[in-house]
């Protein structure tokens, strides 16, 4: 409502000094996309202070203290020292391919934004296909961890690279699975649509709507954690293994582009979980819909960092395993079923 | 369809690799993920140690031998002490070898804490690394108490230790032991249940007791593959006939038993501490040795339990000062010889588990 | 079996093969002819009172006017431990590799030679490990050897 509010006072200026139609339209989405750009930006330093002090305590130790009230601006100190950093580039890296690989992971961890509803009515763009457009864009982080791999020309670096697209390709099998459970019940793609319909009581929530939405959401989880390259499924940069995988040849800003990205798709996959499982902004009338959303899917990201702090990773094989012999067959029986359930309506709808 | 060509290609994995412990180069011929031959390289850590031996005398040597294996300093200065005791018929004293024992076995355990923790890390789990150390912390509390040190000791001397221990060391020894042994505990139900720890462990690195013997194969990886043989009890030296403990054996010789072989011994090693602290009595802590002291001309292979296997000096004496000549057998020597045979046909990252399980330390190998 | 029932064993079944030598305190010490070597080793880890199957250690020593290769052995099930040395020319040292025996001894043979130039014959990989590939400053743990920044200490 704020930003559609903001949309309309922003058109109303702009009309009122002449502008008008496509121009009018691209100044009000720049405007949009920078507010994203800056909400994000802040949020992945956040996060990433955030995952740094609860690794601190799950280890008997506190993480970040000296900058700030519990070293809160530890990582904003740690951007400035990563721009200031030399820029290495190897010799013998492809250039082109190289230079635009974490641009494009960059781009892809941002460009999921456009439909995300940060509350009510704080969406960038409703697009009809949200969800579809979610999954598409995401995917692109793939092919820029694919191409770091390749440019860097590096074995370690490739190796990553080629255990990363495996990985990701196989797990978006089962993710899409899981949701396309919701999309079924919720019967529309957009964003907004579907978390509509999950408006009133939290019952009224997908993960707990369906007789099968828990196991939708668990399968989600586990799809999410391994699209999100994180452990037990960080077989990408595995540092044991391939010290730092596909980002071991990129130091600096380069460097920072690929963290940071990693946290932003953090993020999403939680931030697509709240919204299709979790009721994305609904809860309690009297506070406002943004703070659920963004609890709830803190929730998330908190859960997917005890994860990696407590799991051991899995071998490659094991994971493909994991994902072709148990989480596909699993998901599809779940449509199935799901499927089943709606065609003869057992399912309530408060 | 015609198959795609493939190609093997080489892969250096070290000598700075987080998983190799220390500059080791394994140069790895690859086949995708799948490792097909395994070389390992040493050698960057050659310091000569045994030369510089040569060229000191007895108790010089001892500083030295400190850095043969730095993770149980302990264990070094003890074996050069042993043996050079053996050459030149010196008799401890009883509080000495009480002395030596507890701190040898909280050595042991500082050491297998280390192992629990970086084998849990090189399996992709960080947490129980932090939790290993905060440990190990204790105990080397305990040492920095008695001797100063917190990594290269020079504590057991030739005829006995340096210091003895203060006052408040044996209750805090107490403390310590009983919280290791609840802590042991912790970690077996942190991650034996785990089914991604048994998927990466169980059935890995099979070592079959055959080849472990022929190999040269000592210590926690021996008795992981269901050999019952350890020095302490079967090739005996100071007081250790003693003590009640047990040795822990397992018979599947894959990563996660030797994994368990390990744990279980951190406890029996904390029982051994708590019955020497009860056996303790006053009394001098050091023969009268001369620091520049003479052994007869002879020769002697002495070998204690380490942590790591089983660590051996064999000291020449010719009648002078100084040794005639040292030779320093480590347990991770033969332990990364062996490497290639258990390691060509895994995955890179069994092969990381593998390596950590071995527990292999560089220094002990370049020496 | 102890100490003195080994030597006791290795004298009446081995007389021709093994000399005893009072230079090991502690342990047993027996000198083998460099010719008869491996074949000893064999008959050791095979026969069935003694069983030596473990391969502890291997050090050379120079004596400056012989080298010497002790091989120190030991038996897992009869818990019995052994040395054997071997006597050298100091001349065109050479020696028969044991790891057809103990395959565990390949590196440690591998050391000596490296270190102490005697040669290991019938050895698969006979390579510079410990020293950097292009060592030519001779074999240092020999008594003779010297470099321009090798500092003897001073005689105490």
């Amino acid at each position: 409502m704020i930003a559609i509010a903001i949309t309309a006072a922003l058109s109303d200026i702009l009309s009122s000094i002449g502008l008008s139609g496509a121009l009018l339209s691209v100044i009000t989405y720049t405007i949009l996309a920078a507010a994203t750009f800056g909400l994000l930006a802040v949020l992945a330093l956040i996060l990433v202070w955030w995952e740094r002090k609860v690794a601190g305590h799950m280890q008997q130790r506190f993480g970040p203290m000296r900058n700030g009230w519990h070293g809160w601006y530890q990582t904003l100190m740690d951007g400035l020292k990563l721009l200031q950093k030399e820029d290495v580039r190897v010799e013998t890296r492809d250039k082109v391919v190289f230079f635009w690989a974490p641009v494009m992971c960059f781009i892809a961890a941002f460009a999921a934004y456009i439909v995300i509803p940060f509350g009510d009515g704080l969406i960038v763009a409703d697009l009809n296909i949200g969800v579809l457009y979610i999954m598409a864009i995401t995917s692109f982080t793939v092919i820029s961890l694919l191409m770091a791999g390749w440019g860097s020309n590096n074995k370690y670096a490739l190796l990553g690279g080629m255990r990363s697209a495996a990985q990701v390709v196989s797990y978006e099998v089962p993710m899409v699975a899981s949701i396309l459970v919701v999309v079924l019940y919720a019967g529309s793609l957009s964003t907004v649509d579907i978390v509509n319909s999950q408006s009133g009581n939290f019952l009224n929530w997908n993960i707990f709507r369906f007789p099968f939405g828990p196991l939708a959401f668990i399968t989600y989880i586990i799809a999410a954690t391994a699209e999100a390259n994180r452990t037990p499924f960080d077989l990408a940069e595995a540092e044991q293994e391939l010290v730092a995988g596909f980002n071991v040849e990129y130091s600096g800003m380069k460097f920072a582009m690929f963290f940071l990205a990693e946290f932003i798709n953090l993020f999403t996959v939680s931030a697509i979980a709240t919204i299709l499982f979790l009721g994305g902004w609904h809860g309690f009338a009297f506070i406002p819909s943004f703070i659920w959303f963004f609890g709830k899917t803190f929730a998330v990201v908190f859960l997917l960092m005890l994860f990696r702090w407590t799991y051991p990773r899995l071998r490659v094989d094991q994971l493909m395993e994991f994902a072709w012999k148990f989480l596909v067959p699993l998901t599809f029986l779940n449509i199935i079923i799901a499927a089943v359930f709606k065609h003869f309506g057992w399912y309530w709808e408060l | 369809m015609t198959d795609l060509r493939t190609e093997e290609f080489e892969i250096n994995m070290g000598p700075h690799h987080p998983s190799t412990h220390g500059v080791c180069r394994l140069l790895l011929t690859m086949d995708g993920e799948k490792v097909v031959k395994v070389v390992p390289y040493i050698g960057y850590l050659h310091r000569a140690i045994e030369k510089i031996c040569e060229n000191r005398t007895y108790a010089m040597c001892i500083p030295i031998l400190d850095r043969f294996e730095y993770v149980t300093a302990m264990s070094c200065n003890y074996v050069f002490s042993l043996a050079a005791e053996r050459l030149a018929g010196i008799e401890v004293p009883e509080r000495a070898e009480y002395l030596r024992v507890i701190m040898l076995e909280l050595n042991r355990i500082a050491s297998h804490l280390i192992f629990f923790g970086t084998t849990a890390m090189d399996i992709g789990a960080l947490t129980p690394f932090l939790y290993a150390l905060r440990e190990r912390e204790y105990i080397m509390d305990l040492f920095e108490m008695t001797c100063g040190q917190r990594l290269t000791y020079n504590y057991i001397r030739v005829g006995g230790v340096s210091k003895d221990i203060p006052e408040k060391f044996i209750p805090q020894c107490r403390e310590t032991i009983a919280t290791i042994t609840d802590k042991v505990e912790e970690y077996k139900r942190l991650l034996n249940g785990n089914p991604i720890w048994k998927v990466r462990t169980i059935g890995i690195g099979k070592l079959d007791a055959e080849l472990a013997l022929a190999y040269g194969v000592s210590g926690p990886i021996l008795r992981a593959s269901g050999v019952d043989y350890d020095l302490r009890r079967d090739d005996p030296y100071s007081i250790y006939d003693r003590f009640d403990y047990k040795i822990p054996v397992y018979q599947n010789g894959d990563v996660f038993d030797r994994y368990m072989v390990r744990l279980d011994e951190i406890q029996e090693s904390c029982k051994i501490v708590a019955q020497a602290l009860d056996g303790i009595e006053e009394g001098p802590i050091r023969a009268k040795v001369s620091p520049n002291f003479k052994p007869a001309a002879g020769e002697t292979y002495t070998r204690i339990e380490n942590s790591r296997g089983e660590m051996g000096v064999y000291l020449v004496s010719d009648g002078t000062k100084k040794p005639f000549r040292v030779k320093a057998r480590g347990g991770s020597y033969p332990h990364l010889q062996l490497l290639p045979e258990v390691a060509t046909n895994c995955l890179i990252a069994d092969l990381v588990a593998i390596f950590a399980s071995f527990d292999v330390i560089l220094p002990e190998v370049d020496r | 079996m102890t100490n003195e029932e080994l030597k006791s064993y290795i004298e009446t079944n081995y007389a021709s093969l093994l000399t005893h030598n009072e230079a090991g305190k502690y342990d047993l010490l027996f000198i083998v002819d460099a010719a008869n070597l491996v074949s000893v080793c064999e008959k050791l880890r095979d026969d069935s009172e003694l069983l030596f199957d473990y391969f502890c250690n291997l050090g050379g020593i120079d004596t400056t006017e012989k080298f010497e290769a002790v091989y120190n052995i030991a038996s897992t099930k009869k818990k019995i431990r052994l040395d054997i040395k071997v006597i050298l020319p100091h001349e065109n040292p050479a020696v028969d590799s044991v790891q057809t025996v103990w395959p565990a001894a390949n590196w440690y043979e591998r050391e000596m030679w490296e270190l102490y130039g005697i040669h290991i014959n019938n050895h698969d990989n006979l390579t510079r490990f410990l020293l950097h590939d292009e060592w030519d400053e001779g074999y240092p743990m020999r008594k003779d050897w010297d470099a321009p920044d090798f500092i003897r200490f001073p005689d105490l």
